[in-house]
């Protein structure tokens, strides 16, 4: 017979308590989504942390690096810098490098916005840049594809994130035994 | 309490005598609605302590497997004897039973009230957040984000500030209702400390007269070893006298003013 010895603390608790273990682990996560909700606002970037996922950008970031991005609208794009874009019809962002621009300083084309930006990107790792990956007909990238620009790193903890989405049972299992503890454990 | 260690007398007595390869009316003992067996009360009796003499006529037995119940609060309380947390917050229910029950007081459920509402805004806040940017995508719900944001991290601000300085380490509000319904109720507030790794208990017992507003305190600094056994079971029968004395030297004071 299961003996549910860990439960007897729970059982014993009155309305009241039971409704503040609830309210416990809503806090911790409430305060885990603010946390992220106050990266994405300070950034600007709708992914304020991302791990990179392929071996396209060695030998500056590998596999299971977390990378920082920020998005503010005010920074110009260059060549030589880091983004993280998304390409239309994908979910999945990629970090390349900026390979060349095209910028519109002249007001007269009409053609063009001011300040219009449309770049091409290439892996460090790459052969080829990348207007393979891009949709189909699509030669350039604009500003609204940016996710965001790499501002710092912190290597291999990504690794973790990896893990998790290549065995979504043993994230399942690892939340459900995180949110058990916290729910029968009284602080 | 005393009750409680007459039922674990009781049980022990059926045990030795079903270890015995017993007569025929131990087997049954358990079954009968609360009627002593002769053998049963011989091994029983030492246990009574004097001042529980008078509860010796043991209360009807429910009948023994009731199903499974959700509440278990007649089993003694066993906890992990290394956990100081979990220590600290047993001793503190015990302390707070003894005051409900045998004081027959009337819990004041304000302070805790005020805690839970906070951390109920608080999440409120998140789960509009969470919700607004879910039905308007990231750049558009920025401002409503922002606001969300900070709200939490302040109502949190205030959540800390007040489990600091207003609700303290106060775990009970109690009322003691005046019998003449005149004047307004004496007031009772249990608070404890335990220090992380010590073992070292706290108990402090304040009371606030409902007519004059005098504020009087008694407080007792004991070792948790005097009131739990080596497998980690509270002994409410060491605990609870001292609960006793401690409210008595309170409510004394009050007679002799």
């Amino acid at each position: 017979m299961l003996s549910l010895d860990f439960l007897d603390d729970v059982r014993r608790m009155n309305k009241r308590q039971l409704y503040y273990q609830v309210l416990n682990f809503g806090m911790i996560v409430s305060s885990a989504l603010m946390i992220w909700k106050g990266l994405m606002v300070i950034t600007g970037s709708e992914s304020p942390i991302v791990v990179v996922l392929s071996g396209s950008m060695e030998p500056a970031f590998h596999r299971g690096d977390l990378l920082f991005l920020t998005n503010r609208v005010e920074d110009p794009i260059r060549v030589g810098e880091i983004v993280v874009f998304r390409i239309e019809g994908r979910e999945i962002p990629i970090v390349h490098r900026v390979l060349k621009i095209h910028e519109n300083r002249d007001r007269v084309s009409p053609c063009w916005q001011n300040g219009h930006i449309k770049f091409l990107t290439k892996g460090d790792n790459n052969a080829v840049d990348d207007r393979g990956l891009y949709k189909q007909g699509q030669h350039w990238l604009e500003k609204k594809d940016v996710v965001g620009r790499a501002r710092g790193f912190v290597p291999y903890i990504g690794i973790v994130t990896i893990l998790m989405n290549d065995y979504p049972k043993f994230k399942y299992a690892v939340l459900f035994l995180l949110g058990l503890f916290v729910l029968v454990h009284r602080e | 309490m005393a009750a409680a260690a007459v039922q674990g007398g009781r049980s022990g007595g059926s045990g030795g005598c079903s270890g015995a390869g017993g007569a025929s009316n131990c087997g049954t003992g358990s079954g009968r609605s609360g009627l002593l067996d002769k053998r049963q009360a011989l091994t029983i009796l030492p246990r009574l302590d004097s001042n529980s003499w008078a509860q010796a006529v043991l209360p009807p037995q429910p009948p023994k497997y009731l199903g499974w119940q959700w509440k278990i609060d007649d089993k003694p309380v066993k906890i992990d004897k290394w956990d100081g947390s979990a220590v600290k917050n047993s001793l503190d229910d015990s302390a707070k039973k003894v005051l409900l029950e045998k004081y027959k007081y009337v819990e004041n459920f304000g302070l805790i009230d005020g805690r839970l509402t906070i951390c109920t805004i608080s999440c409120f806040f998140a789960i509009v957040a969470l919700i607004w940017d879910y039905m308007h995508p990231f750049p558009e719900s920025k401002p409503v984000l922002a606001l969300c944001v900070i709200s939490y991290f302040v109502m949190m601000g205030i959540l800390t500030i007040y489990t600091s300085y207003k609700e303290k380490s106060i775990f009970l509000v109690a009322h003691r209702k005046d019998p003449t319904g005149m004047d307004p109720d004496d007031i009772w507030q249990l608070s404890s400390s335990l220090k992380r790794f010590d073992d070292k208990y706290t108990l402090k017992l304040t009371f606030i007269s409902g007519r004059t507003k005098q504020q009087r305190e008694a407080e007792f600094t004991k070792s948790i070893a005097k009131f739990f056994d080596h497998s980690g079971t509270l002994v409410m029968d060491a605990y609870e006298p001292e609960i006793s004395r401690l409210h008595d030297s309170l409510a004394i004071e009050r007679k002799i003013k």
